[in-house]
C-alpha cells in the first residue's frame, strides 16, 4: 500500500479522513496514531516493535535529560564547589545523550549494515586464511527506519541543547515518530515542526482539503507520467549494463536522474498534500534542485530536510569541536584565510558526506556517491577565488545568461554522473558503466533506432518529454515565488474545474499504470 | 559593535550589515562563512559558541549577532 496505490488513495486515506471528521477533537490524535501503526504493520508486521522501542527510548531519555537538569538547578545553589558540580552535571547529561544516540544509530547500523560489514570483514579473513568467519544474519529492515531514526536523534539532541522541552506525553511523541504519510520516505521532520500540530488535530477546512488533494494529484502526475514510464528503460540498462555502452548509458543515467527526482519529489508531494488535508504543515523537501548553479546549492534544494539534518547534527557539532577550531586557526596562519577555512571545514564536510553515503544505502557505491559530492563541493569552494579572478580578467558576466547556461550544464553533468553510480548495481558496475560511455560512444546510436529497443516506444518518450516540460514550466513559476494553486483558486469556476479535470485526464491518459506496466517501487522507501 | 561590523565586512563586503536582517534565512551566509565568523567572534570577544547557539535567530542580522555576543560574554 504505497502512497500512490489506489488502496491508499481511495480506501485508507478516505476512511481515516471520514472517521477523523466525525470523532471528537480530543480523540483524533489517537486515530492518527492507530492509523499510522496499522500502516506500518501492513508493511513491516512485527517489526513495529523496533519503532515502539525507539519511541519509548527517546521518551525516556528526554525525560531523563530533563530531570537531570531539574536536579542540577535545585542543587547548584547549595553545592560547595559550583564549578566542579557543573562539570559533573554536564558529563552526566552528555553520557545520557550519547547513550540515546548510540541506541538509535546502533539499531540502524546493526540492521542495515551488519551483513555488509560482515561480508567485507570475511573477505579480509579469507584473504589471511582465517578459519573464523562472521555469520550472515537474516535481518529485516522496519519501514522507514532510516527516516524515523534521524527524527529520534534530532529529538534527543534538541532536548539536550534545550532547544525544546522534553515531552512527557508519550502519545504525542509516538505520533511524531510514526505519522503515516511521513514514515515511508520522510521528509525528516523536527519535533518543533510537526509534533504540536499533529497532536492538536485541527478541524478539516475546505481550503486545506482542496489544496492538499491538488498537491497529491501533482505528485501522482510526476510519479505516474514520468517516473513509472521511465522504469522499463532504467531497469533494463542498469540490470543488464554489460550489454550497453556509450549514448545508451548516458540516456539511462539521465533517465534515472529524472526518474529519481519525479519519484521522490512526487511521493513528497503526496505526503505534504496528505498532511495539508489534516491541517499539518510538513516541511518542503525540494526547491527546484535542477535550477542550482553549484553542487552545494543543489544539495540545499534536493532532499532539503536530510541536508539540514546533516548540517545541524553532523557538520556544526564537528566543526565546533576544539580540534577543528584549532586546526582552522593554525591553517589560516599557515595557508591564508581562504584555504585555512576550507581545510578546517573539510573535516566536518567529510563527516557529513560519509554519513550521507552510508545513510543512503548498503554498498560501496553509496559510500562512493557520498565521497563524490564531498570532492565536488570541496573543489567548488577551493576554486571559487580562482574562478572569480578568471571571469573578471576575461570580462565574463557571472550573472549573464551564457555563464548561467555553462553553470547549469556543468551541474547537470555532475548530477548525472553521481546518479549513475548511485543506481548502479554496485561500485564495480558503476565504474564499468562509466568507462563504457567512452569506449562504446557512437553518435549513430541516436539515429539507428537503438534507443527504441530499451523498453520505451516513441509515445512513451513523447509522454515523458511532455511531463518534463510541464514540471519545468511549473518549476519556473515556483522559482518566481508564484503559487499556482492560489492563482487557480481565483479563477472562474468553469476554468478552474476545467483545469482540474484536464490535469486528472492527463494523468489518466499519460500515466503508466495497469496491466503491462512495471511501475517503480518508491525508491527512497528502500533506504 | 564596530569590531563586529569589521569582521562581517571582512567575510563578505558586498552585504549591507546595517540593514540586512536575513543573513541566514536569505542565504547571504553559507555554512563555511558561518564557521569563519564563529572562529573570528570567539577570538575577538573571548566567547565560546556552541551548536545550540547556531540558530538563524542569532545570526540573521548584525544586531542579533551583537545580542548573542553580549549574552555569551555575560554567561562566561
Amino acid at each position: 500500500m504505497s502512497y500512490n496505490s489506489p488502496l491508499y488513495l481511495f480506501m485508507f486515506l478516505p476512511v481515516v479522513l471520514l472517521i477523523y471528521r466525525f470523532i471528537p477533537q480530543r480523540h483524533r490524535w489517537k486515530l492518527l496514531l492507530m492509523a499510522s501503526y496499522i500502516f506500518f504493520y501492513i508493511f513491516s508486521g512485527k517489526l513495529l516493535l523496533y519503532l515502539l522501542a525507539s519511541t519509548f527510548s527517546i521518551h525516556h531519555i528526554g525525560l531523563w535529560l530533563s530531570s537531570c537538569k531539574k536536579k542540577y538547578t535545585e542543587k547548584k545553589k547549595t553545592a560547595e564547589d559550583k564549578a566542579a558540580f557543573k562539570i559533573i552535571y554536564k558529563r552526566k547529561r552528555r553520557s545520557i545523550l550519547w547513550f540515546g544516540i548510540i541506541l538509535q544509530i546502533g539499531a540502524l547500523l546493526f540492521l542495515k549494515y551488519f551483513n555488509f560489514f560482515g561480508q567485507n570483514v570475511n573477505h579480509i579473513l579469507n584473504w589471511v586464511s582465517s578459519p573464523l568467519l562472521l555469520p550472515t544474519l537474516k535481518l529485516a529492515l522496519p519501514l522507514g527506519i532510516s527516516f524515523y531514526t534521524l527524527q529520534a536523534v534530532s529529538y534527543i539532541v534538541d532536548v539536550y541543547y534545550e532547544k525544546i522541552e522534553a515531552d512527557d506525553n508519550l502519545g504525542r511523541l509516538a505520533l511524531y515518530m510514526s505519522f503515516f504519510p511521513i514514515i515511508m520516505e520522510g521528509p525528516i521532520c523536527r519535533y518543533s515542526q510537526t509534533a504540536t500540530d499533529l497532536y492538536e488535530c485541527k478541524s478539516l477546512e475546505y481550503h486545506n482539503v482542496t489544496f492538499g488533494i491538488q498537491r497529491i494529484v501533482w505528485g501522482l502526475f510526476k510519479k505516474l507520467v514520468i517516473a513509472d514510464r521511465l522504469n522499463p528503460l532504467v531497469k533494463l540498462v542498469f540490470d543488464q549494463h554489460e550489454s550497453y555502452s556509450g549514448i545508451i548509458v548516458i540516456v539511462a543515467a539521465v533517465c534515472y536522474t529524472f526518474q529519481l527526482y519525479m519519484d521522490f519529489s512526487g511521493c513528497i508531494d503526496i505526503t505534504i498534500g496528505t498532511g495539508q488535508i489534516f491541517g499539518i504543515t510538513i516541511p518542503e523537501n525540494f526547491r527546484q534542485p535542477f535550477f542550482s548553479k553549484t553542487s552545494a546549492e543543489f544539495w540545499r534544494r534536493w532532499h532539503i530536510t536530510l541536508g539540514a539534518w546533516l548540517k545541524d547534527y553532523i557538520f556544526y557539532p564537528i566543526a565546533l569541536t576544539k580540534f577543528v577550531k584549532n586546526l582552522g586557526k593554525k591553517t589560516r596562519v599557515r595557508f591564508g584565510k581562504h584555504m585555512g577555512q576550507i581545510i578546517s571545514s573539510s573535516v566536518a564536510l567529510f563527516g557529513v558526506w560519509i554519513c550521507s553515503g552510508i545513510w543512503h544505502g548498503v554498498g560501496w557505491n553509496y559510500i562512493f556517491y557520498g565521497m563524490y559530492y564531498f570532492v565536488m563541493i570541496l573543489c567548488g569552494s577551493i576554486f571559487e577565488p580562482l574562478v572569480e579572478k578568471t571571469t573578471a580578467i576575461l570580462h565574463i558576466n557571472r550573472d549573464g545568461i551564457p555563464y548561467r547556461i555553462f553553470q547549469s550544464v556543468k551541474l547537470l553533468l555532475i548530477v548525472f554522473i553521481g546518479e549513475l553510480f548511485f543506481r548502479a548495481n554496485g561500485l564495480r558496475a558503476g565504474i564499468a558503466m562509466f568507462k563504457s560511455i567512452f569506449s562504446g560512444f557512437e553518435l549513430a546510436t541516436i539515429t539507428n533506432g537503438s534507443l527504441l529497443q530499451l523498453g520505451l516506444t516513441k509515445h512513451d518518450f513523447a509522454a515523458v518529454l511532455f511531463g518534463l516540460l510541464v514540471v519545468l514550466v511549473v518549476g519556473i513559476i515556483h522559482e518566481k515565488g508564484v503559487s499556482i494553486r492560489e492563482k487557480v483558486a481565483d479563477w472562474n469556476i468553469v476554468f478552474r474545474w476545467s483545469f482540474y479535470y484536464a490535469t486528472i485526464l492527463l494523468i489518466a491518459v499519460l500515466g503508466a499504470y495497469g496491466a503491462g506496466c512495471a511501475p517503480v517501487d518508491l525508491i527512497y522507501a528502500s533506504f | 559593535m564596530e569590531k563586529l561590523l569589521e569582521i562581517l565586512e571582512d567575510i563578505d563586503p558586498d552585504i549591507d550589515y546595517n540593514t540586512e536582517d536575513r543573513l541566514i534565512d536569505g542565504g547571504c551566509l553559507d555554512s563555511l562563512s558561518i564557521l569563519s565568523l564563529v572562529v573570528e567572534l570567539e577570538d575577538t570577544f573571548g566567547i565560546e559558541i556552541t551548536p545550540v547557539d547556531l540558530v538563524p535567530v542569532n545570526f540573521n542580522s548584525a544586531k542579533a549577532l551583537w545580542s548573542m555576543i553580549q549574552r555569551l560574554q555575560k554567561e562566561n
